[in-house]
């Protein structure tokens, strides 16, 4: 910014205008003013003060002259005055009740309350006080409040925690009862054999709680006679398991056999149950079936 | 919000031939953005009016109108120019015409001490005032309660003591400024808000 710009003298004429005759200065000052923040504060700090000493009386003649005939024009202007009045009132009537301290008090600071700022008590300031205090009341019951309820809060926190290990223990131990209560048995039906044709072989999943299959296997109609039944791992002759049974036979002349193995050493893998009849030795039916050992 | 700010402009009484279509020329060219355009025309009009008051016109708003018709009506012409430069460019020509016809006033009865028509409203202006002053913030109360003590000398003495704690004389001058105004603004407002 130029220094005739910020010149407050150069302003003051600028704002009585008196400047109107020297375009060049005037053009720079308005179009300074318009594009500065920092200039068109100080111009409004001007105006303040040409209404200050204009309601003290301490205007020479001309500047009086140009303060009634121009600067005062606006209605803008004209409403600075009435307030800048307004405000002299307010500072007058509070006037007796304005504690005044020595002038070699703490001077203001740029924030904050200063002691002085308590100490000039008017009847609004005591008001003022009250509010103060009240509001500094306030906030510690607040505080205190607030203090409480969260402690409140984690208390209840720490409860539900517990609760919820005690739950979680509980659930654990009902797991643990509902697996002893489960019948240990698993059931497989077997109804064609292998030479039926490819295809998956049924599978069973034997748990660690299952510790018998019960075996079922369709027999052709009208078969009699005894069976000889064993059970072994694919692709392995030794049998796990092996029994000599009488076939179920029904009204309608079905006939099945049914019978129930141990699942221990039955792991995850294919195995067959190896049929013959007793009558027929040496023809034999494989019935294909898949375990998974679960862990 | 920019039809909101024309139907404001073209109100009942007034004297604008301003069409809708041609503020809208004019706000797009202020920006393509309908919210940037209006928070821009709002700037130029605040900046312009307080320009025509600087200038000692008694009509700063009309005047602003008077801009921008004329800005409107030559739309084609400053598209390539920044908006508040050439706003101001007519801004000044308008003002030269209004010195040409202006006639001398005098100022409406005393107004140093006038008397108030309503002593009522005054009461309520005081009431409002003090409620402004509550809203202050603590140290800029202190400042303006500072400032207004005492009389002659010692008012004098105070305001020395008072620049010297705020950072100078033009820095205590700059704060007065400020405080005035938000207590302007406040009291505005408190008697509008008491009318409705």
């Amino acid at each position: 910014m130029s220094s005739s710009l910020s010149d407050r003298g150069v302003i003051r004429e600028y704002l009585l205008g008196r400047l109107d005759e020297q375009q060049e200065l005037e053009s720079k000052l308005s179009e300074g003013i318009l594009f500065s923040d920092e200039l068109s504060e100080m111009v409004e700090s001007i105006e303040d003060e040409i209404i200050e000493e204009y309601l003290d009386g301490a205007l020479d003649s001309a500047d009086r002259k140009a303060t009634d005939e121009y600067f005062l024009r606006p209605l803008e202007r004209k409403n600075k005055l009435q307030f800048a009045r307004l405000l002299r009132e307010h500072f007058e009537t509070n006037r007796n009740d304005v504690v005044v301290p020595p002038l070699d008090i703490l001077p203001v600071t740029g924030s904050g309350a200063s002691q002085y700022g308590i100490g000039v008590a008017s009847a609004a300031g005591w008001g003022h006080h009250l509010r103060t205090y009240g509001q500094f009341a306030a906030l510690i019951l607040l505080f205190m409040l607030g203090v409480t309820y969260i402690s409140g809060i984690r208390k209840r926190q720490a409860q539900l925690e517990g609760e919820l290990v005690q739950e979680r223990e509980r659930s654990a131990s009902l797991a643990r009862e509902a697996s002893l209560l489960q019948p240990p048995i698993i059931a497989l039906t077997l109804v064609s054999d292998r030479s039926r044709g490819p295809g998956a072989p049924p599978h069973i999943e034997i748990k660690p709680s299952i510790q018998r299959i019960v075996v079922e296997i369709a027999l052709p109609r009208g078969a009699t006679g005894t069976y000889d039944v064993r059970l072994e791992a694919n692709g392995k002759k030794a049998a796990l398991w092996s029994a000599t049974l009488s076939p179920l036979v029904s009204a309608s002349g079905d006939a099945r056999l049914m019978f129930d193995v141990p699942t221990r050493g039955i792991e995850s893998g294919v195995y067959s149950f190896v049929v013959s009849s007793s009558q027929q030795a040496q023809r034999y039916k494989y019935y294909d079936f898949e375990a998974l050992a679960a862990k | 919000m920019a039809v909101l700010l024309w139907a404001a402009m073209a109100a009942p009484g007034g004297k604008r031939a301003i069409t809708a279509e041609a503020f809208g020329r004019f706000l797009r060219w202020l920006s393509e953005d309908d919210e940037l355009a209006v928070r821009e025309y709002q700037s130029i009009r605040t900046k312009l009016v307080s320009y025509f008051i600087r200038k000692g016109c008694a009509h700063p708003d009309e005047l602003f109108d008077e801009t921008v018709d004329v800005v409107v009506g030559k739309i084609e012409v400053c598209a390539e120019y920044p908006p508040l430069n050439y706003c101001y460019g007519v801004a000044k020509n308008v003002w030269r015409q209004d010195v040409r016809q202006r006639k001398p006033i005098s100022l409406d009865g005393d107004v140093v001490s006038p008397e108030h028509p309503d002593t009522g409203v005054h009461e309520h202006e005081l009431k409002c005032l003090e409620h402004c002053m509550g809203q202050l913030a603590l140290s800029d109360r202190d400042v303006i309660a500072r400032y207004y003590q005492g009389e002659g000398r010692d008012k004098i003495e105070t305001r020395k003591l008072l620049a010297d704690g705020v950072g100078g004389v033009n820095a205590l001058r700059i704060r007065m400024c400020r405080i005035r105004k938000d207590l302007r603004v406040c009291l505005a407002d408190c008697i509008k808000r008491s009318a409705n």
